[in-house]
């Protein structure tokens, strides 16, 4: 039933006056949204090879002990390497939060690998101190030189990368990696149930 | 509708925020966050000062200054602001400027100086730097007169 009165004409205009700045709001809002999933995507692949984690996998470095090891003998787990050193504080306190981390999600194929930009002696220590409950790897200058080309070019602590099972670095993290956050990204990483449990 | 797309953007703007803030680029390099400048004041005194930016400091025991080919004692450092590190103990933080005193031994008018500085810092936002070993080239003024020139480093620290 069209009833064209000027009763029923008037809301008209009105409504399209209304839905004119919503129109505004959302071309503003998709634009800003296009914008934004750009910088991500610029960010992610800035720099070059930054999504390839053949470099951090190909990492042979000694242990607190002198004993050398291998990166590549945790491919396949969801790697969280984290480069840090006695002398960071900031890297002192979120290492609690990645041992708890690793004793939370160690079944489920997540493996933590501190690098440590420091002295060996030191690192034990901390280690000890901290019940370390992951390999604190002895970083030097190489070490430095692979977390600058995965995005972190002022060589700064603490720098943490997650590779995922397919050897791919998914995620890197400069300052402080929110709890929140480290979840989020291992339940993408992770299987839900640890295989000992699941089906 | 007006909210939600609100909404929308305070989130895209938001995951932008921390994108940038998970990388460098919002942070100063060192030489910038810890700036280093020196100059002879006299035949037995280098002057080096470290103007720290605002958001950042730098560990009182992680600086170290030594000269060559002419030698030095050691440097004479201002109180730090004491801290408490629980593996390290009482530390001593510099915010701001920091003026330091090298005192030369036998230092000659005219002679050219190498300082080499050490320093070692953090920004607040919870990152740290790697110790940044600097180095700057001075020339000893005639002894009564006037302090040398302020001297900064090159722009050759390893980082670069």
């Amino acid at each position: 039933m069209v009833q064209v009165t000027p009763d029923t004409a008037a809301p008209v205009p009105q409504s399209r006056a209304r839905r004119t700045p919503f129109f505004i709001a959302l071309a503003v809002g998709v634009a800003a949204l296009a914008i934004g999933v750009a910088t991500a995507l610029w960010h992610r692949n800035g720099d070059d090879g930054v999504r390839d984690g053949t470099a951090v996998l190909n990492l042979v470095l000694p242990d607190a002990q002198g004993h050398e090891q291998a990166l590549a003998q945790w491919r396949g787990k969801v790697l969280v390497v984290n480069f840090w050193a006695t002398w960071c504080a900031p890297c002192r306190e979120e290492m609690p939060q990645f041992v708890a981390t690793q004793a939370r999600d160690g079944a489920k194929g997540l493996q933590f690998v501190g690098i440590a930009v420091d002295d060996p002696a030191k690192v034990q220590a901390f280690a000890r101190d901290l019940r370390l409950n992951y390999p604190a790897l002895i970083g030097g200058y190489g070490a430095i030189e692979l977390s600058k080309t995965l995005g972190n070019d002022l060589a700064a602590l603490p720098f943490t990368v997650v590779v995922d099972r397919g050897g791919r670095v998914v995620e890197t993290q400069l300052g402080p990696f929110k709890q929140a956050r480290l979840d989020a990204v291992l339940a993408r990483l992770l299987p839900p149930q640890s295989p000992a449990s699941g089906s | 509708m007006r909210l939600f797309a609100s909404l929308l953007l305070l989130l895209v703007a938001s995951a932008h925020a921390e994108g940038i803030a998970s990388l460098s680029p919002k942070l100063l390099p060192p030489e910038q966050a810890f700036r280093l400048s020196a100059r002879v004041l006299d035949p037995k005194t280098i002057e080096a000062r470290f103007a720290v930016a605002d958001g950042y400091y730098l560990y009182r025991d992680k600086m170290q200054f030594r000269t060559e080919p002419v030698e030095s004692g050691p440097a004479v450092l201002p109180p730090g602001k004491p801290k408490h590190d629980a593996f390290f103990g009482d530390v001593e933080t510099y915010r701001g400027e920091v003026v330091v005193r090298v005192p030369l031994v036998h230092a000659a008018a005219g002679e050219k100086i190498t300082l080499h500085a050490d320093s070692q810092g953090c920004a607040d936002v919870g990152v740290c730097y790697p110790p940044n070993p600097q180095q700057l080239t001075l020339t000893v003024p005639a002894s009564g007169s006037k302090p040398g020139p302020l001297v900064e480093p090159g722009a050759k620290g390893w980082f670069k």
